[in-house]
């Protein structure tokens, strides 16, 4: 998963935790906020009464021969006021009370938060109360909690905007980075230099540190480049200089048959040291990155021309060779010389190591969804489990499993792998021992699980 | 013919002389950029066979050199030791007639060069004669004995032109594959192959006269006779 992806992941679940905490916590803060507001208002109201008793005396509002209680009400029934004169005896006066109670007011029951007030005036106790309707309180609970919950919702989905935003923004350098710098290159010669714009201090210094491994990875290749064109000098000139004295001395009429055969065990000598300088600068050069890749190459006319040079071989060991490509494949970028050495190797090891008269099927078919198979099986003696990982090592041999076993395992398949990896394929083998054992080349399989991952 | 060899590399230049004096070749030495430039472009030669890795120059330069110069008609093999790629396309590219890797056959230098004579001279019908009343058809790839054809097929015809082209000089094995499958690196050298291609062209001759003319070198290789 992606940092910004994640990031934005992040940011929404701990949003989300927030306002759903937001939920649980608001409407009992609201609600005791809304209560004590509430209380507050009856006391301010309490106040005002006895101010207003005192100033204007009790007689305004109770008629004391009567003994009634004064009574009144707003028009909606939100809020009452009772003075009443009590009976029995004044203890612990003033006394006062906050609660909620049902009061009955025009034949209508309603919750109402009331205060008590029971004070002591002209010698007679009296009980004021003043209540405010529940309904109210409520509706003011209801309307602050709805507040609250929108502002909390809109502030969350507001911020994780405008994070992402910021993320996206921020990490941008950073992307460009992976693309150019990193996916796009598939070797150290194509890797662009140009600094990505970044004021990030982390991202210059990411950038800077590529670019320095890089150029030194670069400097390695060139160094090796020069180290590889100056060995295939020093070594070739030698050998090239006996080849030609060995040829010349052939030709010699005074030579007896016994140096005679000397030289042509030396020319058989040097032939080898020739062949594994010319295999070590055929790998050192493709690895490093030495052969184009510009040929569009249909796998069957290079597996015809292979077939082609060595159709003779097939016939003087009378093997069977059927192939089977359906459909054809072609690679766009490839290189032709490479491929038909790659083809040539796999199908020239399939004859050497094959019973007299044994078959050879190379059959390809298209990978589900995307590349390509080629398959060469022989039925030749087979190869030891044991020895099979090691198949692909450059300079191991194996002890031949007969005396007639034709020696040879040994440069032909690292020069085939090393063609098969230019190619972005892979190259494999199964074995059985006595049954006969079969390359697998996988074309663009690697590209499949790239754009998979 | 006349051969200019460039070639620093003392041992290697004498080798190459010896042979292709013995080819009956009229050879010039250069040693030096400096020394082959002059001689370029004071004498006529045939052939350059021309050392790109010079002490004193780069032999691509010298090759271009002359073919800036229209009195300059020699055809040009390029060879080098030097592994770089780009040799090959710049030095064909130039006007390079033929490129050879070192280390190289002596016999494969001189088989290209007789390719570029045929090319040059534009031989359209060389025949070359061998044996009792053999013609071989270079150019065309036939083989005839009288008016017959004798067939053959691309490597034993291959493998037998070679042997007539060097006549009187015994081939290995070894030489005799590179010739036929010089492009390809193999490590190993089963001979076996060759052997058995002897064997088939000796059984397609003889029906029309005798192949002894085709001898084989015990413990050696193969050689035609005159």
């Amino acid at each position: 998963m992606r940092l910004e992806a994640k990031l934005a992941l992040f940011n929404a679940l701990s949003k989300l935790l927030l306002v759903l905490l937001g939920a649980l916590v608001i409407p009992p803060v609201v609600s005791r906020v809304a209560v004590s507001h509430t209380d507050q208002r009856l006391h301010e109201k309490k106040q005002e009464v006895l101010s207003l008793i005192a100033r204007d005396g009790l007689a305004a509002f109770v008629r004391q021969e009567q003994d009634e209680a004064y009574a009144d009400y707003n028009i909606l029934k939100q809020e009452y006021i009772t003075l009443t004169p009590e009976q029995g005896p004044a203890v612990a006066l003033p006394e006062e009370k906050v609660f909620d109670e049902q009061r009955q007011v025009d034949k209508q029951v309603e919750d109402f938060r009331i205060l008590s007030y029971r004070f002591l005036a002209q010698g007679r106790p009296y009980r004021l109360e003043i209540g405010s309707s529940l309904a109210t309180v409520e509706l003011l609970e209801d309307t602050l909690r709805r507040l609250a919950l929108w502002v909390l919702i809109i502030g969350a989905l507001l911020t994780i905007a405008t994070d992402a935003a910021f993320a996206r923004f921020l990490l941008r350098p950073l992307g460009e980075l992976i693309t150019r710098k990193l996916r796009n290159v598939r070797h150290p010669s194509a890797f662009p230099f140009a600094p990505i714009p970044t004021s990030t201090t982390d991202f210059r210094r990411l950038d800077d540190s590529l670019n320095e491994m890089m150029r030194q990875i670069q400097s390695a290749f060139e160094k090796e480049r020069e180290f590889m064109s100056n060995v295939s000098h020093e070594l070739l000139t030698p050998v090239s200089i006996l080849q030609s004295r060995f040829e010349n001395m052939l030709q010699d009429p005074e030579l007896s048959h016994a140096h005679s055969l000397k030289i042509v065990d030396s020319q058989k000598t040097l032939y080898r040291l020739r062949n594994t300088v010319r295999t070590l600068l055929l790998i050192a050069n493709i690895e490093n990155e030495q052969y184009l890749r510009e040929d569009t190459v249909s796998l069957s006319a290079v597996l015809a021309e292979v077939i082609n040079e060595l159709d003779d071989r097939l016939a003087q060991r009378e093997l069977h060779l059927r192939v089977q490509l359906e459909p054809d494949y072609v690679l766009t970028r490839g290189n032709h010389t490479l491929l038909f050495t790659l083809l040539f190797n796999l199908v020239s090891n399939a004859i050497k190591y094959n019973r007299w008269g044994g078959n050879i099927t190379v059959t390809g078919q298209p990978l589900p969804g995307h590349g390509y198979r080629l398959a060469v099986a022989d039925t030749g003696p087979g190869i030891a489990p044991e020895n099979l990982p090691h198949l692909f090592d450059r300079f191991r041999r194996f002890q031949a499993a007969g005396a007639a076993a034709p020696e040879g395992y040994g440069l032909g398949l690292p020069i085939a792998l090393t063609i098969a990896t230019f190619h972005e394929a892979t190259l494999t083998a199964t074995s059985e021992v006595s049954k006969g054992t079969t390359f697998v080349l996988e074309f663009g399989a690697g590209q499949q699980s790239a754009a998979a991952s | 013919m006349h051969v200019l060899i460039v070639e620093d590399e003392k041992s290697l230049h004498e080798e190459m002389r010896q042979f292709l004096i013995q080819s009956q070749y009229i050879v010039d030495s250069a040693f030096s950029f400096a020394d082959a430039s002059e001689k370029v472009f004071v004498n006529s030669y045939d052939f350059v066979l021309l050392d790109l890795g010079l002490p004193d120059g780069d032999g691509l330069t010298l090759l271009r050199e002359a073919r800036q110069n229209d009195q300059q008609e020699a055809s040009f093999i390029i060879l080098t030791a030097r592994g770089d790629l780009d040799d090959r396309i710049k030095g064909l590219d130039l006007g390079a007639d033929d490129y050879l890797p070192k280390p190289f056959s002596l016999l494969e230098l001189q088989s290209r060069m007789q390719a570029i004579t045929r090319r040059k001279f534009g031989l359209k019908r060389q025949e070359v004669a061998f044996g009792q009343g053999f013609q071989m058809d270079v150019t065309g790839r036939v083989l005839r004995h009288g008016e017959q054809e004798v067939p053959l097929t691309k490597k034993e015809f291959d493998l037998l032109h070679y042997l007539v082209l060097h006549k009187n000089r015994v081939l290995t094995r070894l030489q005799l594959g590179e010739h036929l499958w010089g492009n390809v690196l193999e490590d190993d050298s089963d001979s076996n192959y060759i052997d058995v291609h002897i064997k088939n062209i000796r059984k397609k001759l003889t029906p029309f006269a005798p192949a002894d003319f085709l001898e084989t070198v015990r413990g050696i290789g193969y050689r035609v006779a005159e």
